[in-house]
């Protein structure tokens, strides 16, 4: 008997043994794959698969929509460059959009792209436009036009002035080949991938990879990097184990990688990091109609009794910058001096005495016989929001508020904040391209927690008004005042209490070079990269 | 037999029934609006009422329950599971049958690996009880019952592809290669469970008369362990394992989005981040399904094989 376990045992020993050498040879092959020089090729990776690429659609990635269509502009930093369009001209009532088209481009499958085909691409949009009504422009959209195959004019009703923001979008406004459309519709879906943009889809295995492959007939400047495959590994340790191992070159996004890992990597010689401008910003919205909190004063106190510094230190290793005001300055028309809510505990305590607030013996703030005893919404889903929740709980019991802390997984806590039930709740700006023009738009109805939130303002009727006139002024400095006075009252008001800056982050082997980050936080440059 | 047969196969139905509409149940008493969640998991930035009214009639929302579950029913059984929330191009049906070799095919060599590493273990720790090998194999089956999988997984992938650079970290792409490290993480807490139970099947049956019997009539050690003890040790086993494979199915969850392989457990996680009901519906229909069909089979099996059970039926 013994000498048969003898045998087992060294039989799965020499099995071991011959697994381990088989293997050696493939991982040869891959340490001259990880080594920088001369490499056309690159290896990113993604929580999940492409989807449905449909661009008039929204079901799939933006990134791998970025790299494969364009449209008529992109949005660079300070104002618009053309792509499809080559230039465009704008009439002085700010309500003829007239393109000139780039000449000679074609999509991927031969077809040329002129002026009847992008008209093409607007009607099968403008077929379902209800579903893109969360869009301003469509309201006022009145006609688009090709009158030949160089000129595309849009015609709107009202002036609009964020409509080349709103063009600029990857969707719905990114032009597929008509040949890919179903009777020229594509709401019902496409029959392929094709579009104008530096890459081509050539070939996609669901929920494993993609590739995707130089267009050598791009009309722009063609990218240093031939062939980009997109691996699919949905767990954020995953993804950084096949970093280290070299499976992939890159890590790009804000939820892709936690704050610990990337602290890990800040000073590594095999990997870099890099950080973008903030893209949106985290924030606590305050219920303004709730008893305690439509009190101007409680929610100075709150905003001031938050140490934001502490979060960003704490929670965020300092990765994510301490948010001062509702958008950084770097969002188009929000670099306006504003005094900030700094840190200070005394105030925020003589604040509440002058409302009458006074402790009682648990140590509870007491006012006609009430306690001051608040809730604060949380997204369970999000590890991040529990942390601040009961960092926040644990200081503002120290001035004698108690702070209850409730999470709801996302589609309730979503629909709790739209409803308006709530007294405090975590909320994110939506961020670079929409900030500020769409979301304060969004303020204006019942689309998130804002505007239920706002409803105890007294001058909310006014600050509405003034949004709406944002997006109808045709004069850049009206529309800076307007933009101005709409913030400094937010900001007085204190609706809100912004926490920190969200912003991209990317992590990459460092042969990798360019890595950089465009105007929409949804885009991935990878035009500009390339290896050393 | 026949009639045990007959009447299992009975029972069964009900059962199902239960399960299905249990499945439905609980998907709709979830408090969010189906149809709401349908157009946000599109990114559809503002959903107006008249777009939710729309939607919900599209969708056979505004029926009474019991109707709906009824067509629900009806089209399960047709094997019309409906179409994804999150890409309407594509069906319920279709997600599936792609997921699922993925998953067959880590819970197949899982099972293999459970199979061929807990029989000898289990009987060797049997034979030499108290052995050092069996007090070495106690301490691993102590440790890897206390071991999440999601953790062995990472501590594997961190040890055999990044220290030792054996194999790759994650993903199917170089095919039996791919699947070594997730199916020993799947296999190992099975491994466990059969070890012990192989090896405490084992003790109780030496102490029965028929092993004293076995050895007066002078039959050979190695006849009487393999032969005999062994033998009536895997009759009580064979529900164990024949449970294990449903478990094993179901129980790459986990594992499958740890080591990103696109089988059915990564669809449901997907599914549940994106509210995706239909698939995450058909999932625990198809888990419920799995286990009462392996259930009622095994029974059966192990009423064919034994015949002390086959006695008492009849």
């Amino acid at each position: 008997m013994k000498k048969l376990l003898k045998a087992v045992l060294t039989a799965t020993l020499v099995t071991a043994m011959l697994a381990g050498c088989a293997s050696k040879k493939t991982s040869e092959t891959d340490a001259s794959v990880a080594t920088g020089e001369g490499r056309e090729e690159l290896v990113f990776v993604n929580y999940r698969d492409i989807r449905d690429l449909n661009p008039h659609l929204y079901a799939g990635e933006m990134y791998a929509q970025n790299m494969i269509y364009d449209g008529l502009i992109d949005m660079v930093e300070g104002g618009f460059e053309g792509a499809l369009a080559e230039s465009w001209e704008i009439s002085e009532d700010g309500k003829t959009y007239t393109f000139k088209i780039r000449e000679g481009v074609t999509f991927s499958d031969g077809e040329v792209c002129d002026a009847h085909a992008i008209k093409a691409n607007f009607d099968a949009i403008l077929e379902n436009s209800e579903r893109h009504v969360w869009l301003t422009m469509m309201s006022v959209l009145e006609s688009v036009d090709a009158p030949d195959e160089n000129t595309f004019v849009i015609q709107l009703s009202a002036p609009y002035y964020p409509m080349l923001t709103e063009l600029s979008m990857i969707r719905p406004f990114a032009m597929i080949s008509p040949k890919a459309m179903k009777d020229g519709s594509t709401m019902d879906g496409v029959t392929e991938y094709i579009g104008t943009g530096p890459y081509i889809l050539t070939d996609f295995v669901t929920d494993e990879y993609a590739v995707f492959e130089r267009n050598e007939n791009y009309w722009g400047d063609k990218p240093e990097i031939k062939k980009i495959t997109v691996k699919v590994i949905p767990d954020n340790q995953t993804r950084i184990l096949a970093l280290e191992k070299g499976e992939i070159d890159l890590i790009f996004g804000k939820n892709m990688i936690d704050a610990d890992a990337l602290q890990n990597y800040q000073d590594n010689e095999k990997f870099s990091i890099a950080l973008s401008d903030p893209t949106s910003t985290r924030q606590i919205v305050m219920n303004t109609t709730h008893e305690i909190l439509s009190d101007k004063n409680v929610r100075y106190a709150l905003s001031y009794a938050t140490n934001k510094q502490a979060i960003s230190d704490g929670i965020f290793y300092g990765l994510e910058a301490v948010a001062e005001t509702l958008y950084a300055k770097t969002v188009p028309y929000c670099d306006i001096d504003l005094e900030p809510f700094t840190y200070n505990a005394e105030k925020a305590e003589s604040l509440l005495a002058e409302s009458g607030w006074t402790k009682g013996a648990d140590g509870i703030l007491e006012k006609d016989g009430k306690k001051f005893e608040i809730e604060l919404l949380y997204n369970s889903d999000s590890v991040t929001e529990k942390n601040i929740s009961e960092y926040l709980q644990s200081e503002y019991l120290k001035l004698g508020v108690k702070l209850n802390i409730h999470g709801e997984e996302e589609q309730s806590y979503r629909d709790n904040m739209k409803a308006g039930n709530f007294d405090m709740v975590f909320n994110i700006s939506w961020g670079t391209p929409y900030d500020p023009q769409s979301s304060l738009s969004g303020m204006t109805g019942p689309v998130y927690g804002d505007y239920a939130a706002q409803q105890g303002l007294e001058d909310k009727a006014e600050i509405d008004e003034a949004i709406d006139k944002i997006m109808l002024s045709v004069d850049e400095e009206e529309r800076q005042e307007l933009y101005e006075f709409v913030l400094t009252r937010l900001h007085e008001d204190a609706v809100y209490i912004p926490l920190t800056y969200e912003c991209n982050k990317a992590i990459y082997t460092s042969s990798l070079d360019g890595v950089g980050f465009t105007q929409s936080q949804y885009e991935i440059p990878f035009t500009d990269m390339f290896f050393k | 037999m026949k009639k045990y047969i007959i009447n299992r196969l009975l029972t069964a139905i009900p059962l199902l029934l239960a399960i299905s509409f249990l499945c439905f149940v609980f998907i709709n008493i979830i408090p969010s609006d189906p149809a709401e969640v349908a157009l946000r998991v599109n990114q559809v930035a503002v959903i107006s009422d008249e777009l939710l009214e729309k939607t919900r009639e599209e969708m056979g929302l505004n029926d009474p329950f019991f109707i709906r579950y009824f067509n629900w029913l009806a089209d399960c059984i047709q094997l019309d599971f409906g179409i994804s929330y999150v890409n309407p191009q594509r069906t319920v049906l279709g997600e599936m049958t792609r997921s699922l070799p993925n998953t067959l095919m880590l819970a197949g060599i899982s099972f293999v690996l459970v199979i061929f590493l807990s029989l000898p273990i289990g009987f060797f720790c049997a034979v030499y009880k108290d052995s050092w090998f069996d007090k070495i194999m106690r301490g691993f089956i102590f440790m890897t019952t206390a071991m999440p999988a999601y953790w062995v997984g990472l501590l594997l992938m961190w040890i055999v592809s990044i220290k030792l650079d054996l194999l790759p970290t994650s993903g199917i792409g170089e095919g039996l290669k791919s699947l070594v490290l997730p199916s020993v993480t799947v296999a190992l807490t099975y491994i466990s469970t059969f070890i012990r139970l192989i090896r405490n099947n084992m003790l109780d049956n030496m102490k029965q008369d028929y092993v004293l019997y076995a050895n007066v009539r002078g039959l050979k050690q190695k006849d009487i362990l393999t032969k005999h003890i062994l033998r009536n040790s895997l009759h009580t086993c064979v529900v164990a394992v024949g449970m294990s494979i449903p478990q094993l199915i179901s129980g790459t969850i986990v594992v499958e989005n740890v080591f990103a392989i696109p089988g059915l457990g990564t669809l449901c996680i997907e599914s549940i981040f994106n509210r995706d009901y239909p698939i995450i519906q058909t999932y625990v229909l198809f888990i419920g399904v799995l286990f009462v069909t392996f259930n009622l089979l095994f029974d059966i099996v192990q009423c064919a094989i034994d015949p002390k059970l086959r006695k008492e039926e009849a």
